[in-house]
């Protein structure tokens, strides 16, 4: 029996806590109460050990989730800055668009005073070397210019055609030194030619001295050379050169086109002409 | 004596654990039952009169600080101590993998133990639903993390062993 006892013990050990664990269970379903004194002994004890696990573990836990929502706030400024470079180009956009739009209205307006085939271009190159006066525009023969047709816009002359491709043409400025044009003085109507120099202004040569040419005065295209309509303004004098000797004048001329920010031209075609001017 | 005190220390370590980090993981509403593999290496390894009484203290120790009433998770735990007991005596159960599995069997063997207690002496309707969702979970749970918990146990039954000699 002994040795039964001893052989089993452990199965016997376990069949009565099992036992146990049943009439402990059963004592507390009857009683519906739970009447631990060990237990709370326990609980008792483990408190402290629990309460600076929980404080332990809720920093860890209070950090992470600092350190998470800090990530989500760089994050959410990376976001932010990004948005605001996006708007700024934005804004700069729509003020292109904005002054694109005004000088585009200035030029159709421009274009209704003209009678005659006017064709809008776009100027796409610039002259590489700075002593030559010349731009390309994007249109060509495709589009109906040909060399020697005036160019214009809302403020006056640019220049003429003097070499075309199918899409796009060389334009010929006016303060080019190789360009000449026949103009007139506004106010007295006294006749010249007025030719480029190599600073980027323009001169009014071949004047007669005797004629009446002051400073302030406006100079337009006389519409004798067969390529710019009559009245199209060249620009203002700004000096007057007249000489002890001679028979002519000479007047510096400050051209009314800003050469270096015009985007937007109008080819002119042969025998158009400003309204209420004679062709 | 110095055995049990060290076992005694772990499963308080382990309840700690239980009951305040844990709870901070959760797979599905469930975290993984730490006394229930120190339970299983108790019956794998401890085929003593200790063995049982320490099971069963494992059991209490969750009772104590679980809503439940006192005795279901000692009897859990007793249960699962003898039949991993009986078992090992039998079968050949020594090797990495046929414990882990060992532990996943008695996860489930422990939940349905507890349910059918919970059916005869509370009638907490609806707990049988809920707690046979998260069967698999728990015993999955269990088996993955008894691997490190064994290893744990296995050095500091070492310790003992060498101190004692």
């Amino acid at each position: 029996m002994l040795e039964f006892l001893r052989r089993n013990r452990v199965v016997l050990t376990s069949g009565s806590l099992l036992l146990i664990s049943l009439l402990l269970l059963s004592a507390g379903a009857r009683t519906r109460q739970r009447i631990d004194p060990v237990a709370s002994l326990m609980r008792e004890g483990m408190r402290p050990l629990q309460s600076a696990v929980t404080a332990a573990v809720d920093g860890v836990a209070d950090t992470w989730r600092m350190y998470v929502a800090l990530i989500g706030v760089k994050k959410e400024n990376e976001r932010l800055r990004w948005r605001i470079l996006e708007l700024e180009q934005q804004a700069v956009r729509l003020a292109e668009v904005e002054q694109t739009d005004k000088r585009l209205q200035e030029l159709l307006n421009f274009r209704s005073t003209i009678d005659g085939s006017v064709q809008a271009a776009q100027i796409i190159g610039r002259d590489p070397q700075p002593w030559f006066g010349t731009v390309s525009i994007n249109k060509g023969e495709a589009d109906g210019i040909h060399k020697g047709m005036a160019v214009v816009s809302p403020f006056g002359v640019v220049g003429q055609t003097t070499a075309t491709s199918a899409h796009t043409a060389r334009v010929l400025l006016v303060t080019d030194h190789n360009s000449g044009i026949d103009a007139v003085v506004q106010r007295s109507r006294a006749r010249g030619i007025v030719e480029g120099t190599l600073d980027s202004g323009c001169v009014m040569k071949y004047v007669k001295r005797g004629e009446d040419l002051d400073v302030g005065d406006r100079i337009v295209t006389s519409g004798l050379d067969g390529i710019f309509p009559k009245g199209i303004t060249i620009g203002e004098v700004t000096h007057v050169t007249r000489g002890n000797r001679g028979l002519l004048q000479v007047a510096e001329v400050k051209p009314s086109v800003p050469m270096d920010r015009t985007e937007e031209v109008l080819v002119i075609g042969p025998g158009a002409h400003l309204k209420g001017e004679a062709p | 004596m110095r055995t049990a005190i060290l076992y005694a220390a772990i499963a308080v370590v382990a309840l700690l654990l239980q009951t305040t980090v844990l709870p901070h993981v959760t797979v599905g509403r469930t975290s993984p039952d730490l006394l229930l593999i120190i339970c299983v290496y108790l019956g794998l390894h401890q085929h003593t009169v200790a063995g049982a009484l320490g099971a069963f203290f494992l059991g209490y120790l969750q009772d104590a600080f679980s809503g439940s009433l006192v005795g279901l998770n000692a009897f859990g735990m007793s249960l699962i101590f003898t039949v991993v007991y009986l078992t090992s005596r039998r079968l050949w159960v020594d090797n990495a993998i046929s414990k882990i599995v060992v532990v996943f069997l008695a996860s489930l063997l422990k939940t349905v133990a507890v349910l059918l207690l919970v059916a005869l002496f509370m009638s907490a309707d609806g707990v049988w639903q809920t707690m046979l969702g998260y069967l698999l979970i728990e015993g999955v749970l269990a088996a993955v993390l008894s691997p490190a918990v064994f290893a744990i146990l296995a050095h500091t039954q070492q310790l003992t062993v060498v101190e004692e000699e």
